[in-house]
């Protein structure tokens, strides 16, 4: 599985040269956006000049990461996990409200998202607890722990609220279970509360569709009795559970929701972005309007286009060459994660399932941004890695591909 | 676990490799339909896309009377508008026959207007009658293309026009809007004079705007980010001015038929009451764009009613600044209330000056005022002293611009030494020239502001603050917010003045040249005079405060061509006392304060 002919030069066997180059190529197309965005812009024009400075703070962080003893990466579980459900706490206290989330904690001059990092800080808690020679994951006792880890900051994170957030930590606990070696009938416990939360957003019809095809399941498992009602009643609980979250949402929130269901409802409205991302996109054509060029971007179309909504201005600006670029890079990154995670599954198991939760969070990222820009989800407010403009988000991207790098430095030792 | 062993590490990371190559392939589709395929219709839609700003023009702000009555406010007038891309060219008839214009009028507006997009409307006719644009409304099934907007223009009050002093705004001119680009733009209308253009920051207010989308040919396609991005219009402050609405209306009508001008102060505040230049103009050929004809005929007009007289028109005081050299005199000490000048008719000093009336006789200071009499004048200035003279003149505000809150303003002649030397050379002038100035004839010439606020001053002593019309402006809670201005004090002694008061208390009480001012009830001082005019008729002056004893208004007067200062300007001055203090002042009281003050009047004249 390994082919250790590929790696033969001194610096790709200790350094991973793809992985560190095709994040600093997409960082780099990311401050050209910013650059493109904010220049003109009458109140985010110093944006760029921000993002540069995060971004040496950044790499300092990224090789600190690096060159560390990986060893350490053992203590961090814990501690991590509990300072940032603290931090979780208090920024529903002391937070700052941005667009009706709470979301934002201010120390000194600089705002900080603790959503940013607890989804570190849970990836590491979920490592560790996975990693243990006593983790059976297929026992409910141990899912449910597991689901628990996982969800606890969720709920903390649903009552800022952030909806995407909540979507993406629900992303990392089911492919860290999935690697981890979860059965089918796991995967099926995991995933149906999803499905009915997701199904209750159609109304009551397809609620109760997918709430019968569920049973039936069940069913066909033919698990104990007890065990098969517990799962159904979960089930009918995330449903109501959903339905009370919908309650706390903004008015903006549910028009978000509202609008995924049927796009066209408010083509002025909430809908306006949707359909202004697209617009910017595929006008773009196949060589992009050139940089500094794009009318949408420049004109000011879509608001904030620096931080959720970077991708069309690649896509504007630098066209069908510049989108697909940019996905090519992503798609080496991710696969060469994956490469990493496989490298050490055999020796390290903990550090398998931590390449495997950072990529999860990187592409659960990934996914849902591209597909709110290109149309293929609602919008979410969720940044795109390594290239929407933020010192958090940034931050934490380069500190997850220091703790892959070292890893991969670190690959043919024994924990 | 084993069901795990059957789901091996190489499944699992087979099953993420084709999760996110599933996923890249679906982005790669999804990107390839928008940005090639369907590249065209997003394109379109994108060029079709852009904002425009349409700027909110705020209200201006009002103006108040001292009580607060409105003078100026703001009207919706009614402009009817044509947007020629849906418009049918088969209604010109009708719309010509409804709005009352010529045949082909509707036709040509359009012609003139084909440079712009067919999607910008036109405007057709301003200021159109509310029965016309109900037949808009009414009809707007059988009108495409038709429509009305509501425009705001200036609305004065009926009962007065006080022209000049409120002024008008006009399209910004190419020079104004270099210097206030950062918040003029083309089209926008400034206050050109008067009040309008002293207190423009004030009353202009905070530009809003409203961001539509439109497409490459600049129609709306709906509000840009639902409005979220518009800023309301903040209407302009109101001003709150210090004229009285009785007193100016009372101005107006006293000056029916005369060129001229007046100007009424509170003595104590500088607070101006009335303010009128004669002739006026009607101010709502201004509200809009002005017809080039009114243009024509006003910049024509032999008697200037475009002239604010008020402070633009300089001449001789005559008599009325017989008080100031009296003030000179007795405080630089050359005279005592009671040193006597002989008035044998005239003086004769390298010439005959001449007296009127013929002789005087022996007078003291109060009564050469009550007389008016030249000889003792001319004699007086010669004792003075020009510079001293003119020191005193400087100090009771003239020879400079007094500061009244409209801009333009004459600062008038006042001269002294340095003036002749400068004009004539140190040897072209004689002391001859200094004669006339006793009597204020000569070189020297004044505002009717400048003569006003120097009665003000005399009526209180000598004291007053910066002449001005506006108080100030009016905050969210209807409460005056007031301006500050500046203390003036000419620096003489109570007694002086209580000495020349006296004489012009004579002057309309006594043996004086202006009993045509007297008010029943009311004890009034003044004193007339008369500028000669080697162009025609002389004009008339005449100054005066009232009540004598406590005064609250002080009044200058001057009537253009009217010959004698008290045969047409004291009953004018005596109009708008009257009428400014017949609120404020009880007849009854006034009847008790009548008689003391005749007391006070015969000790003085022993």
């Amino acid at each position: 599985m390994l082919r250790r002919s590929r790696i033969n030069y001194q610096l790709e066997d200790k350094f991973d040269v793809i992985l560190f180059f095709s994040a600093m190529f997409l960082v780099v197309i990311g401050l050209l956006a910013i650059y493109s965005s904010t220049v003109n812009h009458p109140t985010a024009s110093g944006n760029f000049q921000k993002q540069v400075f995060w971004l040496c703070i950044s790499l300092c962080l990224f090789f600190a990461t690096y060159f560390a003893n990986p060893r350490l990466l053992n203590y961090v579980p814990i501690p991590a996990y509990l300072i940032t459900l603290l931090f979780l706490v208090a920024v529903l206290v002391i937070g700052r409200k941005v667009y009706g989330q709470r979301c934002w904690i201010d120390i000194g001059p600089f705002g900080f998202q603790p959503s940013e990092f607890s989804k570190v800080a849970t990836v590491f808690l979920l490592s560790f607890f996975l990693s243990r020679e006593k983790t059976d994951i297929n026992t409910i006792k141990d899912i449910a722990i597991a689901m628990a880890i996982g969800l606890i900051p969720v709920g903390l994170i649903l009552l800022e609220p952030d909806m995407g957030s909540a979507l993406i930590f629900f992303s990392i606990t089911l492919v860290m279970l999935f690697w981890k070696g979860l059965d089918i009938f796991g995967i099926f416990v995991v995933l149906s509360p999803g499905l009915v939360v997701f199904a209750s957003m159609f109304g009551m019809g397809p609620f109760i569709a997918v709430l019968v095809l569920i049973l039936l399941i069940l069913f066909y498992f033919r698990k104990n009795l007890f065990l098969s009602a517990s799962i159904f009643v979960m089930n009918l609980a995330a449903g109501f559970f959903f339905d009370a979250v919908y309650k706390v949402l903004s008015p903006h929130q549910k028009k978000l929701i509202e609008t995924f269901v049927d796009p066209n409802s408010d083509p002025l409205g909430s809908g306006y972005n949707a359909i202004q991302v697209k617009v910017a996109i595929g006008s773009g054509g196949f060589l992009g309007k050139g940089f500094m060029h794009g009318n949408q971007t420049q004109l000011r179309f879509i608001p904030e286009q620096w931080t959720d909504f970077i991708f069309c201005v690649v896509g504007e600006e630098f066209g069908f060459i510049g989108t697909v670029i940019t996905i090519s890079l992503f798609l080496a990154l991710f696969t060469r994660l994956l490469k990493i995670a496989s490298f050490a599954k055999e020796k390290n198991e903990y550090h398998s399932l931590l390449v495997v939760g950072i990529l999860s969070i990187l592409f659960a990222h990934f996914a849902v941004n591209i597909s709110m820009n290109v149309g293929l989800l609602p919008i979410i407010g969720i940044p795109l890695p390594y290239m929407s403009y933020g010192g958090s988000s940034l931050m934490v991207n380069l500190f997850m591909l220091g703790v892959a790098a070292n890893i991969y430095k670190n690959r043919k030792q024994h924990a | 676990m084993t069901q795990s062993k059957n789901f091996g590490t190489d499944f699992r990371k087979n099953v993420l490799f084709y999760i996110l190559t599933g996923f890249f392939i679906v982005l790669l589709s999804q990107l390839f339909r928008m940005q090639i395929i369907e590249h065209q219709t997003f394109d379109e839609k994108s060029a079709n896309n852009s904002i425009k700003g349409i700027v909110q023009t705020p209200l201006r702000g009002a103006f108040y009377d001292r009580n607060c009555k409105v003078l100026v406010s703001n009207k919706p007038s009614y402009t009817v508008i044509i947007t020629p891309y849906n418009y049918d060219h088969k209604l010109n008839n009708l719309l010509e026959t409804v709005l009352g214009v010529e045949p082909g009028y509707i036709e040509d507006v359009l012609q003139e207007n084909m440079i712009y997009s067919k999607y910008i409307p036109i405007r057709v006719q301003r200021d159109v009658s509310f029965p016309v644009i109900s037949w808009i409304e009414e009809n707007k099934e059988q009108l495409p293309g038709v429509n009305y907007m509501v425009e705001m223009e200036r609305s004065y009050s009926d009962s007065i026009v006080a022209s000049q002093m409120f002024g008008y705004t006009k399209e910004i001119s190419p020079k104004q809007l270099k210097e206030g680009k950062d918040y003029y733009e083309m089209g926008d209308f400034v206050g050109n004079n008067g009040i309008e253009k002293t207190y423009e920051k004030f009353l202009r207010g905070t530009k809003g705007v409203k961001y539509v989308l439109v497409d490459s040919h600049r129609k709306e396609n709906g509000r840009f980010n639902n409005g979220q991005n518009d800023r309301e219009s903040i209407k302009g402050n109101d001003l709150v001015l210090s004229i009285d609405e009785d007193a100016q209306k009372a101005a107006e009508r006293g000056f029916k038929g005369f060129k001229g001008a007046l100007v009424a102060i509170e003595p104590q505040t500088g607070e101006i009451l009335a303010f009128v230049s004669s002739p006026q103009y009607d101010l709502n050929n201004f509200t809009t764009v002005t017809p080039r004809e009114v243009w024509k005929n006003l910049n024509t007009d032999p008697d200037k009613p475009l002239l604010n007289r008020t402070t633009m028109s300089a001449y001789p005081p005559g008599s009325t600044f017989k008080v100031l050299g009296a003030i000179a005199g007795l405080e630089s000490g050359v005279i005592t209330p009671q040193s006597i000048i002989n008035c044998p008719g005239g003086f004769y000093f390298g010439r005959f000056f001449k007296c009127h009336g013929g002789a005087h006789g022996a007078l003291n200071v109060e009564h050469a005022i009550e007389k008016s009499c030249n000889t003792f004048f001319y004699q007086l200035i010669l004792r003075v002293g020009l510079d001293r003279w003119a020191d005193y003149a400087r100090r009771f505000g003239f020879g400079k611009k007094t500061g009244v809150d409209i801009s333009e303003e004459s600062r008038g002649i006042l001269p002294s030494t340095e003036y002749y030397n400068k004009r004539y050379g140190p040897k072209g002038w004689t002391l001859g020239f200094v004669v006339s100035l006793g009597i204020g004839q000569g070189e020297l010439s004044v505002t009717p502001m400048q003569l006003a606020q120097y009665v003000a001053m005399i009526a209180n002593n000598g004291r007053t603050k910066r002449p001005h019309i506006v108080k100030g402006i009016l905050d969210e809670n209807k409460k005056i917010v007031p301006f500050h201005f500046d203390d003036i004090d000419a620096h003489v002694s109570q007694k002086t003045m209580d000495i020349v008061k006296h004489g012009m208390f004579l002057v309309v009480n006594g043996a004086g040249t202006a009993g045509n001012a007297k008010i029943p009830g009311i004890n009034v001082a003044g004193k007339t005079g008369t500028a000669q005019n080697p162009h025609g008729k002389d004009h008339a002056w005449f100054m005066g405060f009232a009540p004598f004893e406590n005064p609250k208004i002080a009044v200058a007067v001057l009537v253009e061509n009217a010959g004698f200062g008290a045969t047409w300007a004291a009953p004018i001055a005596k109009s708008v006392m009257t009428a400014y203090l017949n609120k404020t002042h009880k007849p009854v009281e006034q009847k008790e304060k009548n008689n003391e003050g005749k007391i006070v009047a015969a000790s003085i004249k022993n």
